[in-house]
């Protein structure tokens, strides 16, 4: 992976890792925080309420111990007005008590208002009585009467009734005291709390039967929570009701044996909660997309420059020097890349400075290669001359000369190493010239250049280390044959030199080949001049090939790459 | 390498054998098993002595944790929810509201914690919904009984002969009755009880005022300023439902100067010829001492103390520790102990 997508990922992976982590942990907590605070509230609303029904309850006792008290030393024979007009004051004071009675123990009333007709006798029959009788000491409260048992009253009532002791016609007795409580008074207190959307009341008797519900008609959620409510029995639970999250608390009601359960929404609460798990997972994705941005752009700074570099080393490796450094981005790998740059253009100095160090001495080497004409020669022409003039063949001694002249003039052409393939061939044939005069005519040659080669240059001197070879190896006692070509073969400029003769072995052409590749100096040292010369500015393309027929001839070939022309590159 | 490593490993793993075990046999050694005591107020001074005299009775046994409910059921009902998450071994409950205790009972079935009330008792019917719970007290009637019991000694013990404590010679004794609160269970029993226990050996009773005072000091020393500027010479006796309300009256009393040292012996008692009778219920220290200095004349004993140590041994006895054989006092109807009140009067 490249320091780009390094930087990258990894700054990724850390940031996304810690917001995950916060995050997670935050949600933890708060949610944490908000089902304490939920659980806190709905208590808190449901001992509310319990206490406003213990407030109500407890004024109904207070009423109903206060009768009592009142007519302690009341005789309910006797009295039986006054104890009237007590129940009657007092139902009258406290307007949610809705009728107050007394009866004995068959149930036949002592005091109070008259009785619904249709109950006549059988009041020691209802639920409320016979639950009194049993269970002397307590208050019962009771919804099964329904409406009122007063016959001018027909609204729903809430029975409580107490067995209590009294004095009748001086003697003392036991009977049932019964106050009718208005149940939509009892009800209303029930609806002045906000449990929320869907939240409830609910009152449930000892067993756990449903007694009342707060949800209006039809009541959907009391089908669910007051099974519920009922397994609670007392304390509080959690509850999905119809998909709606629901905080169930269960109470007991004081004095009554009733329960009473709060069935509050805490929907909402669950819903913020989702709100802000939203907004987290949005906050979430915002962080890792500026990071990720943050993350790329610091990456690419780092990344972008240190590519450019490599770039151009890769190019540089690749043996181009001359593509400049341009490099941009982080300031360090910018400073890197110029030092870089600068090193690289030193090395650049250094090598053309070798370069051209390298072809002085070239240069240098094939001036004096090309010095190294045998002087011998010379020598053996002016002696030859000198010969001629003895014998007074003062034609052969002009033309002596002057072939001689041209020899010379054309060995030193100005000092210029490359010359045109005619004046090459005019020294050749200059050379020839002379020797053949020296030698009395003992060979005959020609000389068959293509035209189009003439006016090409090739480097000097180059033939005439062969001819002198030719001439020296090739001519014996019978007249020998020399021939000198050159033509265009391909990519080359050919050159060859033939002589007659016995030919020469196998054996003598590897000599030559050592030789010529810089082994012993004999026999051919004028082949090896020539070939060095040639390797040294033609390069690996020129050749020199030596082939030999026995009994026939020897042929020396020269191939000049046609490409590499001499253009005074020297 | 692993081996290396397995084997540097063996001394910590011992180490931490060690240390871990160490623990558990502190902890072993350390652990009792853990009360919830529910307490219905913390103001009420009989409750105040009676819930420090658990605590020292369950000092070395039991792990004790002490609420108060400041006379709510609700802050109760909340309180017991909160001690069952803690899943105590047992719990002792003083209810606020007797009524409630079923919906507790069933709590506590649910939880399969036992449960012994005390001091309030919870209705039969609700005792019996399981096997594990108790209930401690004493009888409220039993204190009617005695304090009537208390009053006759007084009066000679014959109701055809009664003494000079019948000032107006009439045979039958004026008495006013301090109630404690109107509906209040106990004090419909106490009152009832004590005038049936007169009335059961022929004594006859002349209530000539019965006041309802809710149990409080101040309340019956304003009511009896009334009842000692209504009825003056005529009362023989007052019966109070507790000790607070006849320490009341007693002061009221002693303000108006009804007690004087008539017989000149230099203390105020029984002999002196004004000197009325005031009789109260629980057996409070400062009711002990407003009977050693002659004024009160006896108070029917709550025994907390005794009380106390038998919710305790009970307590051993339900979780096995002890057998239910070895109770101080033996168990009723396999859920009951009563303790019985004690008679507290002067030695004169």
């Amino acid at each position: 992976m490249s320091i780009g997508m390094n930087i990258f990922v990894m700054t990724l992976v850390i940031v996304s890792a810690i917001l995950m982590l916060t995050s997670v942990v935050f949600l933890a907590v708060f949610s944490n925080l908000i089902d304490d605070s939920v659980e806190t509230q709905a208590n808190e609303i449901n001992k509310q309420i319990v206490m406003n029904f213990e407030g109500y309850i407890n004024s109904v006792i207070e009423t109903a111990n206060y009768i009592q008290f009142a007519s302690i030393n009341m005789d309910v024979g006797k009295d039986s007005a006054a104890l009237d007009e007590l129940y009657r004051m007092n139902t009258e004071i406290k307007k949610d008590v809705v009728a107050i009675f007394l009866f004995d123990s068959a149930g036949r009333r002592l005091a109070g208002p008259a009785i619904d007709f249709s109950l006549g006798g059988n009041v020691g029959k209802c639920a409320w009585f016979k639950s009194a009788q049993k269970l002397t000491e307590i208050y019962n409260f009771s919804t099964e009467q329904g409406s009122s048992i007063a016959d001018a009253k027909d609204e729903q009532v809430v029975s409580v009734s107490k067995s209590v002791d009294f004095i009748q016609n001086g003697r003392e007795t036991n009977g049932v005291l019964l106050i009718e409580l208005n149940y939509d008074a009892l009800t209303s207190l029930a609806k002045k709390t906000n449990l929320g959307e869907y939240g409830h009341l609910l009152i449930l008797n000892d067993q756990g039967k449903l007694l009342y519900s707060s949800e209006p008609d039809p009541s959907p959620m009391t089908a669910l929570s007051a099974p519920i409510a009922s397994e609670i029995f007392l304390g509080s639970r959690k509850a999905t009701l119809n998909r709606t999250d629901m905080f169930i608390n269960v109470n007991t009601l004081i004095q009554t044996r009733w329960l009473i359960a709060t069935v509050s929404n805490i929907n909402e609460i669950k819903n913020a909660m989702n709100r802000i798990a939203f907004i987290l997972l949005v906050i979430f994705f915002i962080a890792i997309g500026i990071s990720a941005l943050v993350a790329g752009l610091i990456s690419l700074r780092v990344s972008q420059p240190i590519n450019q570099l490599k770039k151009a080393m890769l190019t540089i490796e690749g043996g181009d020097f001359s593509a400049p450094i341009k490099v941009s981005g982080q300031k360090e790998i910018v400073a890197l890349a110029h030092s870089f740059d600068s090193m690289v253009r030193k090395v650049q100095e250094l090598m053309s400075s070798l370069v051209s160090q390298q072809r002085e001495k070239r240069k240098m080497e094939l001036q004096v290669l090309q010095n190294q004409i045998n002087p011998h020669f010379l020598y053996n022409t002016l002696d030859s001359i000198v010969w001629l003039a003895e014998h007074h063949r003062n034609k052969d001694v002009i033309t002596t000369v002057v072939s001689l002249a041209h020899f010379f003039r054309i060995s030193i052409s100005k000092g210029e190493i490359f010359i045109p393939v005619e004046d090459e061939i005019f020294h050749v044939q200059s050379y020839l010239t002379i020797q053949s005069i020296r030698y009395m005519n003992k060979f005959s040659y020609t000389v068959n250049i293509d035209e189009n080669l003439k006016k090409l240059r090739v480097m000097k001197l180059i033939l005439q280390p062969l001819v002198e070879n030719a001439i020296y190896h090739g001519i014996g006692d019978e007249e020998g044959e020399i021939d000198i070509s050159g033509t265009i073969e391909g990519d080359f400029l050919v050159f060859r030199v033939r002589n007659s003769g016995y030919g020469i072995t196998e054996s003598t052409i590897r000599e030559m080949y050592d030789t010529m590749h810089g082994g012993h100096d004999r026999p051919s040292i004028g082949i090896r001049n020539v070939y060095q010369r040639l390797k040294l500015y033609y390069g690996d393309q020129a050749d020199i090939a030596v082939s030999s027929v026995q009994d026939e001839s020897t042929t020396v070939t020269l191939f000049i790459p046609k490409e590499i022309q001499a253009e005074e590159q020297l | 390498m692993k081996i290396a490593r397995s084997r540097a490993g063996y001394p910590a793993i011992f180490f931490f054998t060690v240390l871990i075990a160490a623990l558990l046999s502190v902890s072993c050694a350390k652990k009792e098993d853990r009360i919830g005591i529910f307490v219905y107020n913390e103001t009420d001074p009989f409750m105040q002595v009676f819930t420090s005299q658990i605590l020292a009775a369950a000092q070395g046994s039991f792990n004790t944790k002490v609420f108060y409910a400041d006379n709510s059921q609700l802050i109760q009902n909340e309180q017991i929810e909160k001690m069952l998450a803690e899943r105590p071994a047992l719990m002792m409950i003083n209810p606020v509201d007797r009524l409630g205790s079923f919906a507790i009972i069933r709590k506590m079935k649910a939880a399969n914690i036992p449960v012994i009330f005390f001091n309030r008792e919870p209705l039969v019917q609700d005792l019996a919904l399981w096997d594990k719970t108790y209930y401690v007290g004493a009888r409220a009637a039993q204190s009617g009984q005695m304090q009537a019991e208390l009053v006759m000694a007084l009066f000679g013990g014959d109701s055809a002969r009664l003494n000079q404590y019948d000032k107006n010679h009439d045979g039958k004794i004026q008495t006013i009755i301090l109630k404690g609160e109107q509906g209040h269970q106990d004090a419909e029993t106490r009152t009832s009880e004590v005038l049936r226990s007169f009335e059961s050996r022929n004594f006859h009773i002349e209530v000539l005022a019965m006041e309802v005072a809710n149990w409080a000091h101040d309340e019956a020393y304003t009511k009896m300023g009334r009842l000692l500027g209504k009825y003056q010479n005529k009362i023989e006796l007052i019966i109070s439902n507790n000790d607070d309300m006849a320490l009341g009256a007693i002061a009221q009393m002693r303000q108006m100067g009804v007690f004087r040292d008539t017989n000149g012996n230099g203390r105020i008692d029984r002999f002196d010829t004004n000197w009325i009778p005031v009789v109260g219920i629980d057996g409070l220290q400062e009711a002990e001492a407003s009977i050693s200095e002659g004024y009160l004349y006896g108070t029917v004993k709550n025994d907390s103390l005794s009380m106390a140590k038998t919710m305790i041994e009970l307590a051993n006895a339900i979780l096995g520790h002890t057998d239910f054989s070895r109770l101080s006092v033996p168990l009723k109807d396999g859920k009951y102990i009563w303790i019985d009140y004690k008679p507290y009067v002067s030695r004169y």
